[in-house]
């Protein structure tokens, strides 16, 4: 028996891929979901927040100080403006955010009581907060300092540059944010999930195509049997998937180099896993269609829905509870868990029930569309 | 010795039995004209010969084997060419061939060489690596054939394997079949053109209603019907109701009309023309020519089943 599965396996995967096309789908379309978490998620690194200031208390050193200051925040580029300039670029997204000096701020400072400043953005919070606190704090030094000299200009002044000149040690440590790479990986195997289930539905649905040109009426009159032929084909999808878990995952790691944040061998593991599932349900798919239009239309309504749901294709975390919940019967969901739980640094022992559930989602498929072919007969229009 | 046993064949789909406790012997090295209407359980008999029906009751035997019991047997020794292609559009002539060989355990050079010979023997040698999408509906055909033989079965079973191709293939697929049947094959066939039977079919069974009525060979089955003679009376436009009139003449048995012809199968010891023709003309239809045939084997299909062979 052996024999023939291998037999019709070879045969079918070289009838089938033998145009570049096919090629493109099964492989090309995993890739380019690779690409596409690059481009969703490569752009969320640093980026330089644009600041335009308008300084009213011109001549005043604790003002041009300030400005100063907020240039040589980290991410912070400092552009000059009149009123009228910011409110126009805060309008048309040239800018982030304004800060505006108005007469009298450097004074009220020297005096203990800040005031006279203010930063605007259409942006909202996002952006403020960082300039905000950093700005405050610095602000709030050097007010502290006017409350000390209580009104002695000569005391400020001599606190303040000593302050200015101050030679403080910094020790910095890098901290590696692997969290974007850790998001890409992550979506990148969510589009990986939605095109193995398309592609098993795509394999499967060979099945009915081969009924439809009464090619698989001619193969069961031959000494092989629906068993058999059925084998041949899960193999062949299996053989497939495998294919694309192992391209996707080279790719992801070898040439765009995304740390998945998790051993690549316990991913491998997973999506080989989620393959028996994909085929499972192509089978059900198949079992329950009496034609491949019948089976693409089944395919539609149950894949990318399923896939939008269990969160291939943004985060879960964004979804309401209730969706949540409904997620919780997709192997999908399964899957994504699994591999954020595993990013998150627990080990393989705490994903076992994750596993288990995928595991018995696959029997469970299988058991139906074994039934379900068992009990179709259509071969009365063979001859 | 017999290539084919069947005996007490019956299939039933719920309350419909499709066929009827049919017996049937098919003998080595015959050409085994299997003929009935459309629905006289023909398909359903052959779907159960290739082990793609299950019966509801009865034993099929291939080469003195149950096919039920020793279906790998059966299946190595069976070769179906089946009414409708059965082959894959985006495949090469050569790689359908070798596809279809291969399931039966064909490999390596056994494999090429029953492969080029399949292709050889229907004539698609030099076509061998296009695509069938490509090819015209005989040559459509002929793969079909060539897909069922490359494995050299002892029967095959062929069926309506001519419908809907031009002359000269038909011609090159009667001849193939009858140098299949030279070869050693014995050879099930099954055809709405009653002259292809005639021509190359050493003995014939009549399927109606799931039973075998008939079985013999041509000469046979012609001399049942001795007491029957086969009238055909041309009109210049007949009328729809001529067929009603006239099967209330004495003797009349079965009356065909087909567009401006009319077929009267009537009893021999009858004379009766006469009456027919006044009839006809009473009805208002204008004669153009009359003729009694000798019985012929569609004489015999009517007489027995009282239709058509292309209903």
């Amino acid at each position: 028996m052996w024999k023939d599965i291998w037999f019709l396996v070879i045969r079918t995967l070289r009838a089938t891929f033998r145009k570049r096309s096919t090629m493109i789908l099964y492989f090309g379309l995993p890739i380019a979901g690779i690409l596409a978490s690059l481009l969703l998620y490569g752009s969320q690194g640093a980026t330089e927040l644009r600041v335009g200031v308008v300084n009213g208390d011109d001549g005043q050193t604790i003002a041009a100080d300030t400005v100063q200051f907020v240039q040589g925040l980290d991410h912070v580029k400092v552009v000059n403006v009149t009123q009228q300039e910011l409110q126009d670029q805060l309008a048309a997204s040239d800018l982030d955010s304004g800060l505006i000096i108005e007469s009298g701020y450097s004074e009220s400072v020297r005096s203990g009581s800040p005031d006279h400043i203010a930063i605007q953005s259409v942006k909202g919070a996002q952006v403020t907060a960082y300039m905000k606190s950093m700005l405050y704090g610095y602000i709030d030094n050097v007010a502290a300092m006017g409350r000390i000299s209580a009104g002695n200009d000569a005391k400020f002044q001599q606190l303040y540059d000593r302050y200015r000149s101050a030679d403080f040690k910094v020790t910095s440590e890098s901290v590696n944010d692997t969290s974007t790479t850790k998001e890409m990986s992550y979506q990148s195997i969510g589009f990986l999930l939605m095109f193995m289930m398309t592609s098993a539905v795509s394999l499967s649905e060979l099945i009915l195509k081969n009924r439809e040109n009464r090619t698989y009426f001619r193969v069961l009159s031959s000494p092989i049997n629906a068993r058999t032929y059925v084998m041949a084909n899960i193999l062949m999808n299996l053989i497939v998937m495998l294919a694309q878990i192992v391209i996707v995952l080279f790719f992801m790691r070898v040439v765009f180099r995304i740390d998945p944040g998790m051993p690549v061998a316990q991913m491998f593991g997973i999506l080989l896993l989620f393959s028996l599932v994909s085929v499972s349900i192509s089978l059900v798919i198949v079992a329950f269609s009496k034609s491949t239009a019948m089976a693409g239309a089944l395919s539609n309504l149950i894949v990318t829905p399923t896939c939008l749901l269990s969160g291939c294709f943004f985060p879960i975390s964004i979804m309401p509870d209730a969706i949540r919940r409904v997620s919780d019967f997709l192997p999908q969901n399964w899957v994504l868990q699994s591999i954020e739980k595993l990013q998150s640094g627990e080990g393989f022992a705490g994903v076992w029930f994750n596993l288990s559930i995928l595991f018995a989602f696959a029997v469970v498929f299988f058991l139906i569309a074994t039934y379900k072919f068992g009990r179709n007969n259509d071969t009365r229009n063979f001859v | 010795m017999n290539v084919l046993d069947i005996r007490g064949l019956t299939k039933k789909f719920g309350e419909f039995v499709a066929v009827d406790n049919m017996s049937l012997t098919v003998r080595e090295g015959e050409i085994f004209g299997f003929l009935g209407a459309n629905g006289a359980g023909k398909s359903t008999t052959i779907n159960m010969v290739s082990s793609l029906l299950r019966p509801s009751s009865g034993e099929i035997r291939i080469l003195d084997r149950d096919i039920t019991k020793q279906s790998r047997f059966a299946k190595l020794n069976l070769g179906i060419v089946p009414q409708d292609l059965a082959i894959y559009e985006d495949m090469t002539a050569y790689e359908n061939v070798s596809f279809f060989a291969g399931l039966y355990g064909l490999r390596g050079t056994q494999l090429k060489e029953r492969t080029e010979e399949a292709l050889e023997f229907v004539g698609l040698s030099d076509k061998a690596k296009s695509l069938p999408k490509n090819f015209s509906g005989g040559m459509k055909r002929r793969l079909n054939i060539a897909c069922a033989i490359a494995h050299k079965p002892k029967l095959i079973i062929m069926d309506e394997p001519t419908v809907g191709i031009d002359p000269q293939s038909r011609n090159y697929i009667l001849t193939s079949v009858r140098n299949l049947n030279e070869s050693g094959c014995t050879i099930i066939y099954t055809s709405h053109y009653m002259e292809e039977v005639e021509e190359i079919c050493s003995r014939i069974a009549i399927v109606d209603h799931g039973k075998i009525i008939a079985e013999g060979t041509k000469e046979q089955l012609k001399s049942t019907i001795t007491d029957v003679k086969d009238i055909r009376i041309e009109v210049k436009s007949a009328q729809p109701a001529a067929a009603g009139v006239l099967k209330a003449i004495p003797g009349v048995r079965t009356v065909l009309q087909e567009e401006n012809v009319i077929r009267i199968h009537s009893d021999a010891a009858v004379d009766n023309l006469n009456r027919i023709l006044k009839q006809l003309m009473d009805d208002g239809m204008e004669i153009r020519s009359v003729e009694e045939k000798e019985p012929n084997l569609e004489t015999v299909f009517l007489t027995l089943t009282g239709r058509n062979l292309r209903d």
